[in-house]
């Protein structure tokens, strides 16, 4: 296979990207409304959400691409991998400092020692140390195959410490009610709402456009890799 | 392959193998002692903590203290086998891998116990603090049981790279952030004068942790050691 030539329909998902990307930004510029308290400061929600999905989203697939490196030994498995997780650090990291700007007039600090943010933060963390893992392992069988079972381990500890935060008291806004609340499960606008579904939608896009790059840039370096070892 | 010693037996055959060089040699749980009171004196003084700590403190400093000198006993652990190539003898062994996790994880757990049943008579000498209560060692013994599993776990990972005594923290601590919550709230409680029931949510989260880990080292541990 000609790696080298990029695919026609990687052509196609860049055109969307940036297609749904604006029409995210002019939905949320001119559509949604001024949120009542908060101003417009609040419309760094809907990027806000959507970073926050998009690294969630990243990190899972990261976790099963590596599943599917420990189960096949091809080193295109561990190319996805790095490269949804690289990309997944980038859209966590987008969505603490889209929470800091936002929380910056709303809170009046651009941070809080609240449980939700402070779990992000280590999220971010867990992430950045799977990078001085791989940089640490010499040959690119060994960065792949104890990057996957960290990326696995990785994935199964943030479910239990974003438990560990539901126990904490939280002052992090609850978008999304769980249980009985009144009335909808979602505290907003119907057009507030539009916006952020398709915010969530172009992210989701985004996402796919951008690990699908670092995966290509992935392969062209592995055989370059090889020769170096 | 079929193995030729039963499971336990290796687990517990790697187990006094550990226990014996610790005897003859002391070479970890002294080492983490020493390190871990210099925590506490160096946070004494960094933190201005007063004489009459309150429990919430005497809690955290415990664990920091704990989670500081568990970790040089985990990277002992694992580079003595490193040393003199003893890991090949160990993989050689007919016998499944996942046993080496088990065994060297309660080594682990054994070693860092007691540096923690030291530690709680000795806090409650120099605050005023009864800190060798029954529920708090429970919780401690539980709290320990997760964090080391999950530590010698990763051990096997960093002891490959290049930066390997350095990497191991880098790795654990993060990873190991909901245990160290979960321990130092229900210590908290506990030492507030709470029952064990007062705190079963704190309780579950810490045997989760240990089931995961030591979910994870027996599925994983055969393909992190693999050559």
């Amino acid at each position: 296979m000609n790696v080298a030539k990029k695919p026609s329909l990687l052509v196609i998902l860049d055109i969307l990207t940036v297609l749904f990307m604006s029409a995210v930004l002019v939905l949320t510029w001119f559509f949604t409304p001024v949120e009542a308290v908060m101003g417009p400061v609040q419309k760094v929600f809907y990027f806000h959400i959507s970073a926050a999905w998009g690294g969630m989203l990243s990190f899972i697939l990261g976790a099963i691409a590596g599943a599917g490196y420990l189960r096949s030994r091809r080193l295109g498995w561990d190319s996805l991998s790095l490269a949804s997780i690289e990309v997944g650090l980038v859209f966590a990291l987008i969505a603490i400092l889209s929470g800091m700007i936002w929380a910056r007039p709303i809170w009046n600090t651009w941070w809080v020692w609240d449980p939700r943010l402070t779990t992000t933060a280590i999220m971010a963390l867990i992430y950045l140390a799977y990078f001085i893992l791989r940089g640490g392992l010499s040959t690119p069988e060994a960065r792949a195959r104890l990057g996957a079972v960290y990326a696995i381990l990785a994935v199964l500890t943030v479910p239990l410490t974003f438990f560990s935060i539901r126990l904490f008291r939280t002052i992090h806004p609850v978008v999304i009610a769980t249980g009985g609340g009144q009335g909808s499960a979602f505290n907003m606008t119907p057009r507030m709402l539009t916006a952020l579904f398709a915010s969530l939608l172009a992210f989701t896009i985004l996402l796919a456009d951008l690990v699908w790059h670092r995966f290509r840039l992935a392969q062209l370096q592995n055989p370059l890799s090889e020769e170096e070892n | 392959m079929k193995p030729s010693v039963s499971y336990l037996a290796a687990i517990w055959t790697i187990l006094r193998k550990d226990i014996q060089v610790e005897w003859r040699g002391r070479q970890g749980v002294p080492v983490m002692l020493v390190f871990a009171l210099t925590i506490v004196f160096l946070f004494n003084f960094a933190l201005q903590l007063s004489p009459d700590l309150q429990a919430g403190l005497a809690a955290g400093l415990l664990w920091v203290s704990l989670a500081f000198a568990s970790t040089l006993g985990l990277n002992r652990g694992i580079s003595l086998e490193r040393e003199n190539n003893a890991l090949d003898g160990l993989l050689l062994a007919p016998m499944d891998r996942s046993a080496i996790f088990f065994g060297k994880a309660l080594g682990n757990f054994c070693f860092t116990g007691l540096v923690g049943l030291v530690l709680l008579p000795v806090f409650s000498l120099f605050y005023p603090q009864n800190m060798l209560r029954l529920p708090l060692v429970l919780v401690m013994l539980l709290g320990l049981g997760a964090y080391t599993s999950l530590g010698t776990l990763l051990s096997a990972l960093s002891i490959q790279a290049r930066t390997r005594d350095v990497l191991l923290p880098v790795l654990l601590y993060p990873l190991a952030l909901p245990i160290l919550i979960a321990a130092v709230e229900a210590s908290r409680g506990v030492l507030t004068g709470q029952s064990l029931g007062d705190v079963s949510s704190w309780i579950y989260l810490l045997l989760a942790g240990i089931l995961l880990f030591n979910a994870g080292g027996l599925l994983f541990f055969e393909t992190i050691l693999e050559e």
